[in-house]
């Protein structure tokens, strides 16, 4: 092992926790869209009525993956008790509103006829301005929930809310499209602007991951983790290729394709391009998450590294331990 | 409240709300690192495989061929300002007036923020009780007695720590840890008290503490090795 690279990771937040912050993005991304593209005078009729459908299940669906997560998840109710210190605290409230609104703007826009009075306007763009703010405070908290954590200094930047929202609204915006294709009525044109507006998010996410490595390999613990990052092939082959720079390309193809009818080869595109592109988001978390090492322990000039924990596999009865 | 049934049940109690601040040395340049302490903390505390209260680590210093290794013991340093319980969503993390650190073990959630928190990486949790002997053998008494025994007092499933074995402080003795060290490295006591055999060791060697810039003002001080 590069001698560079030994300190300890963290083992305690994995999958569940990956999947519980990439189903909240993706809740939060989709109403963010969904509820802008509302407030521009509802241009993709499509994006707006999936994103408003995607937002809540997401939340309460990744919720589910946190409360499998908790070693104790019967007091899972006592997760809001101290929200002046605690972002658990704060995005237990986040997420609790934030579902509330979700799911409120979506019967009212789904199932009501509030939208067709000017009084009803007035409502659903207060519920959505609402739920705008709290989607937005959705997206930073899954960023600033391991940006808070003193422990793990690779996380402990202003860069991680920020990949996170961009990320958030990129996994989103994928979503929305992936399920749009079966959207009865959906127009070419309308998948052509999502494409753009796709391709255009993967560029900001690439920005703001160059940016969070860049800033990490300034300092000696954040370098761990990012040099352990860069050699991990999901990171590099199914994030950075095929979660970003597949589905730019992708996205670019259907944009600038003409006469695209609904049910033609570059429908398989684009559902190929957001897959990828979700898979991306899934594993970006995953490798942020696992790739957190504890800080490096120094007194009087002596480093102490943390390695592994200690957890050898036990031997079987009648077998040696193993060496 | 029956401070007696109170103690390592993660309640204060009447008698630790009123004791003084707690905090400990250790002298680097007597630790050999023999693990005592390490044991002494097992056995006294019932750990479960992977859960080390108290740890020892092996750093080094200097270049080649001027290189010296060096044992750092570690355990919890009951931070003034912890972190721990800064990002704690239930208040299941408490800090007791007289400076301990300790998790109501009734309270947790098990989501394990202040694992992420510690910069010291000092906090366990386990999801089951496991036995250090091979699956499918059946538990030995001593077995049975650690299992019932960490359950009571720590569980499974919540965030775990070291707690200067607040139970021995009540009766009048030291940490497990601080018994166990043959070298005499660790010393024990009132941080507060200025006379007190802590607070003159650190002013008289400056004693310093780990990675100060962390900023959570730990209680577990160390003189220098050299």
């Amino acid at each position: 092992m590069n001698p560079n690279v030994n300190g300890q990771l963290q083992r305690d937040w994995g999958w569940w926790i990956a999947v519980y912050l990439f189903l909240g993005g993706i809740g939060a991304g989709a109403y963010t869209i969904a509820a802008v593209n509302w407030y521009l005078g509802d241009t993709v009729s499509a994006s707006t009525a999936v994103g408003l459908w995607i937002g809540f299940p997401a939340l309460l669906i990744g919720s589910i993956f946190l409360l499998v997560d908790l070693g104790t998840p019967t007091r899972a109710v006592l997760a809001g008790m101290k929200p002046s210190t605690s972002w658990i605290a704060r995005g237990f409230w986040i997420i609790s509103v934030f579902m509330v609104l979700a799911l409120l703007h979506l019967i009212l826009y789904a199932f009501g006829s509030v939208g067709q009075t000017a009084g009803g306007r007035v409502i659903l763009n207060l519920v959505a301005a609402a739920g705008i703010v709290c989607a937005v405070a959705t997206m930073a908290y899954t960023g600033i929930l391991l940006g808070a954590s003193k422990g793990i200094p690779f996380w402990r930047t202003g860069a991680v809310p920020v990949v996170f929202v961009i990320s958030a609204l990129v996994t989103g915006h994928f979503t929305i499209m992936l399920i749009a294709l079966f959207y009865p009525g959906v127009t070419a044109e309308a998948i052509q602007v999502m494409s753009l507006e796709a391709a255009a998010l993967v560029v900001l996410e690439v920005l703001a991951i160059l940016f969070f490595l860049q800033a990490a390999f300034k300092t000696p613990d954040p370098r761990e983790s990012a040099l352990r990052i860069l050699r991990r092939r999901s990171f590099v082959i199914g994030y950075l290729i095929l979660g970003l720079a597949v589905p730019f390309v992708a996205m670019l193809i259907v944009y600038r394709s003409t006469g695209m009818t609904q049910l033609d080869g570059r429908v398989v595109i684009v559902a190929a391009g957001a897959l990828l592109g979700l898979a991306g988001g899934l594993i970006l978390r995953q490798s942020i998450l696992v790739c957190g090492a504890l800080p490096t322990l120094n007194i009087a000039g002596f480093e102490f590294r943390r390695i592994a924990r200690p957890k050898d596999p036990k031997p079987g009865i009648g077998q040696l331990p193993p060496r | 409240m029956n401070q007696t049934q109170s103690l390592g049940t993660g309640q204060p109690s009447l008698l630790e709300l009123s004791m003084p601040r707690y905090g400990m040395v250790i002298d680097l340049k007597r630790c050999y690192g023999c693990y005592a302490c390490v044991m002494a903390c097992k056995v006294k505390n019932h750990t479960p495989p992977g859960v080390f209260w108290s740890r020892i680590l092996k750093g080094e210093a200097g270049t080649y061929p001027n290189v010296v290794r060096q044992a750092l013991p570690v355990l919890c340093m009951q931070c003034d300002e912890p972190s721990c319980l800064e990002v704690c969503p239930t208040g299941a993390t408490m800090k007791l007036d007289n400076g301990i650190v300790i998790v109501d073990k009734d309270k947790c959630m098990g989501c394990k923020y202040c694992m992420m928190a510690c910069p010291y990486g000092a906090r366990y949790s386990v999801d089951k009780w496991e036995s250090y002997f091979p699956d499918g053998l059946p538990l030995s008494p001593y077995e049975e007695f650690a299992k019932r025994a960490w359950e009571e007092k720590s569980g499974v499933g919540v965030a775990t720590k070291c707690d200067f074995c607040r139970d021995r402080i009540a009766e009048g003795r030291d940490p497990a840890c601080v018994e166990a060290c043959p070298a005499k490295a660790r010393t024990f006591g009132d941080l507060d008290d200025p006379d007190s055999e802590v607070s003159i060791l650190i002013k008289k060697y400056r004693g310093e503490v780990l990675n100060p810039e962390f900023g959570n003002k730990p209680k577990v001080y160390y003189l220098a090795p050299r």
